[in-house]
């Protein structure tokens, strides 16, 4: 009996757990001048973001006399658990990097802090649109300093052997390469159906082209079940019966070397960022990478994209400290080594990051399509609930109109007890 | 999580093994699950030491378990309260909570996600323990009469245990992969395939099992391996003189006698089978539509994702209750054969 319950103790004690363990950091004393920042891998190769952020430590702190900048790396792995107890249990950074999709749920809990302050002279600079995505009730919860792009990407070799010139640039394009693709021995289009995978880089994007959307105005209901989300979903499941997305897909996680597309055996993906046009220049020679515009479907041509920015804890003891770190980091200069180190694009109109990717124009391009995705305090909650379903379509347990509807019900009664 | 649930088992309790006093001691020394040394009984001291006043003695004992006492105190007992508290009330991101009673189990009652959970946890133990003993009592017998290189087959085996199972998680993915999984490449060869292991409502559990399997037998292996070589030569060889077979002495004689150790090890697998969630984590995200999707699973997404620790503690405490019946079925049938 005890055996048992030790063991079941030891179930039970991990929430109590990982609060402890991720909340031990960022109570800078006010006054002491000590700033903490939680910084993930925003540049992929770990010792050159060490290095970056190195160098931008030395850089503020010889500016700013007197603030002890420290910069805390995290991985991305679970970043909103961690984050999440740091902020319940009143801990937490005083700076942290946020995703637009991020700010709705840590605004609604009262766990951040507007950087308007921060950012009022450069606020005219920033492309409208960063801006706005991360905004919430009409203030700016973090400040953009970089803007992330995905696109098409193809590889032209499998085109070729399909006898393909044009890379298939719309829906119904990709369904006419479907079954020469398939006589090639290649499947056309790359998907990541795994509950891990963000629907921002799976789902979304599809919905978005059909003319969906996945929030109904206000936020207080879910819209993916609307005419354009079946015809979304139908796409991507016809593709999949027809081995045109492969099996594999399934378990997909938006790991681009992991998967058919980086191996080679799918033709394009469309989600994909300027890091995976590099690893498959490496992996596949360099003449066979195609970056081409976002794809098109019925209701337009739409691609993910969004800026990273800075937020304030709410419950910082240095909000003085933040606002001037926050200041400095969206200074032209730092947007622009940030941008060249991490192979980013810039959030600001008046600053352009040089590029040596072969790549960068046609990003640069697909860049006026991007969308940032939906804000709301639920948006990553109704990722749970809508990926399953997604599955059972893709699986044939469901149709798309009944996936889809079985979904909006939980997400409506997740979307009520919000409120 | 599974990870970190096994070795927070480390320094172990004083439940251990039944039947000879030979398979805990050798099981305990060498897993790395960290059944390391343990204090004496009590007792023994006492009866050596008859001299000294009992209370003295006593207060020297405590002073012994104390560390240990203390660190099950506030990382053991404590969360348990803890987890109990949060599971009467709706504790929020914010830090606010209210007291709503028995609100979180009935919603829990009526919940379809739970039930799934509960079903998908209960046919995937129902997989992982007989495959995980059946492959540990194989190899403990194959081991037992071997003697050549025993020690190193020994290792060799345990070896899966002690690879993290998060790694071991990602080497399964890619043995069970669909386009050129090592496993779908060899079908392959053979004109067979492709199977859709981690694709398939219907294969993702059984597959999941076997992974877990491989990784998880090493341990039972050495308890019954134990278990083995405390059996009396004497008691085979009477068998052998008496004309038993081979097949039978090990089922008339052998069987019978390794029933407790047997026992032990079914209910720490079975208990194991309920805590699954790294496997399933790692190789399928839950998925395909939530066919892995584990009570712990469902467990860390209330609290993880919907950001519902009230509840979460609750599914906590569901499980809780399950593993503490079946360590009471543990105990009742052990204790009846220890008598």
């Amino acid at each position: 009996m005890k055996t048992g319950f030790k063991r079941s103790a030891v179930v039970l004690a991990l929430l109590a757990l990982s609060t402890l363990a991720a909340a031990g950091c960022g109570d800078g004393g006010a006054g002491s001048g000590k700033v903490t920042v939680w910084m993930y891998p925003v540049i992929m190769d770990s010792k050159a973001n060490a290095a970056y952020w190195e160098g931008i430590e030395k850089g503020f702190e010889a500016k700013e006399q007197g603030v002890d900048l420290r910069v805390e790396h995290l991985p991305w792995e679970n970043r909103d658990q961690k984050l999440a107890t740091a902020f319940g249990s009143g801990k937490g950074p005083d700076v942290v990097l946020l995703g637009p999709d991020q700010i709705p749920q840590y605004q609604a809990t009262g766990a951040l802090r507007p950087v308007d302050r921060a950012i009022e002279e450069a606020r005219s600079a920033f492309r409208p649109n960063a801006l706005e995505a991360m905004s919430q009730d009409g203030r700016v919860y973090a400040a953009p300093i970089y803007h992330t792009v995905t696109s098409t990407l193809y590889n032209r070799k499998l085109l070729a052997k399909a006898g393909i010139t044009e890379p298939p640039a719309t829906w119904d394009a990709v369904r006419a390469a479907a079954p020469r693709l398939k006589q090639a021995g290649a499947s056309t289009l790359d998907y990541s159906a795994s509950n891990e995978a963000s629907l921002n880089m799976s789902f979304y994007p599809l919905l978005w082209q059909a003319g969906g959307r996945v929030f109904a105005d206000g936020g207080g209901k879910s819209a993916f079940n609307s005419p354009e989300g079946v015809e979304a979903l139908t796409f991507l499941v016809d593709l999949y019966r027809s081995g045109a997305v492969p099996r594999s897909a399934m378990n997909n996680a938006n790991l681009f070397t992991d998967q058919a597309l980086g191996r080679q055996q799918v033709a394009m993906g469309y989600t994909n960022t300027p890091a995976d046009a590099a690893l498959a220049e490496r992996a596949w020679g360099k003449g066979n990478v195609i970056v081409g515009p976002a794809l098109t479907g019925p209701g337009g041509q739409v691609c993910f994209g969004m800026p990273g920015g800075l937020g304030i804890n709410a419950r910082s003891a240095n909000v003085q400290g933040a606002e001037k770190f926050i200041a400095y980091m969206v200074q032209p200069a730092q947007i622009e080594s940030m941008g060249r180190a991490g192979g980013f694009f810039s959030p600001r109109t008046d600053v352009t990051v040089p590029h040596d990717s072969a790549y960068a124009k046609e990003y640069e391009q697909a860049l006026d399509h991007a969308y940032p995705g939906e804000p709301n305090p639920a948006a990553r909650q109704l990722m749970a609930l809508l990926s399953p379903e997604i599955q059972a379509a893709l699986t044939g347990k469901k149709s798309p109109e009944a996936a889809l509807e079985s979904a909006a019900s939980a997400a409506d009664e997740l979307l009520a007890r919000q409120r | 999580m599974r990870k970190a649930a096994t070795d927070e088992i480390a320094p172990d309790e004083g439940d251990g093994p039944p039947g000879a006093g030979g398979p805990c001691a050798d099981a305990k020394g060498a897993g790395p699950r960290g059944r390391g040394p343990r204090p004496a009984p009590a007792h023994a001291a006492v009866g050596a030491r008859s001299g000294i006043p009992r209370r003295r003695e006593a207060l020297t004992g405590l002073a012994f378990v104390a560390p240990m006492l203390l660190l099950f105190i506030v990382f053991r007992f404590g969360p348990t309260l803890g987890a109990a508290f949060l599971s009467v009330t709706d504790y929020r991101l914010s830090g606010e909570w209210t007291f709503i009673g028995a609100g979180n189990y009935t919603r829990l009652l009526g919940d379809d996600l739970f039930w799934e959970s509960l079903g998908v946890t209960a046919v995937y133990t129902a997989l992982y323990v007989p495959m995980t003993v059946a492959l540990a009592l194989g190899t403990a017998v194959l081991l037992h009469r071997t003697l050549w290189m025993r020690g190193f087959f020994r290792g060799l085996f345990f070896l899966p245990y002690v690879t993290s199972i998060v790694l071991a998680a990602v080497i399964w993915k890619w043995i069970y992969e669909v386009q050129d999984g090592l496993l779908n490449a060899s079908l392959r060869l053979l004109g067979a395939g492709p199977v859709d292991f981690l694709g398939s409502e219907s294969l993702v559990l059984p597959s999941i099992a076997a992974a877990s399997a491989w990784k998880g037998f090493g341990y039972s292996m050495l308890i019954l391996l134990a278990g083995l070589q405390s059996i009396p030569r004497e008691v085979t060889e009477a068998a052998r003189i008496d004309g038993a077979s081979g097949r039978q002495r090990f089922c008339w004689v052998t069987l019978p006698l390794l029933r407790p150790v047997l026992f032990f090890v079914l209910v720490i697998e079975a208990i194991l089978g309920f805590q699954v969630f790294d496997a399933m984590y790692v190789m399928t995200a839950g998925g395909p539509v939530r066919a892995s999707y584990s009570l712990v699973y469902f467990l860390y997404d209330s609290g993880f994702t919907f950001f519902d620790f009230g509840y979460a503690s609750a599914v906590g405490l569901v499980l809780f209750a399950i593993v503490l019946v079946f360590s009471l079925i543990q105990r009742r049938l052990i204790g009846r054969d220890a008598d």
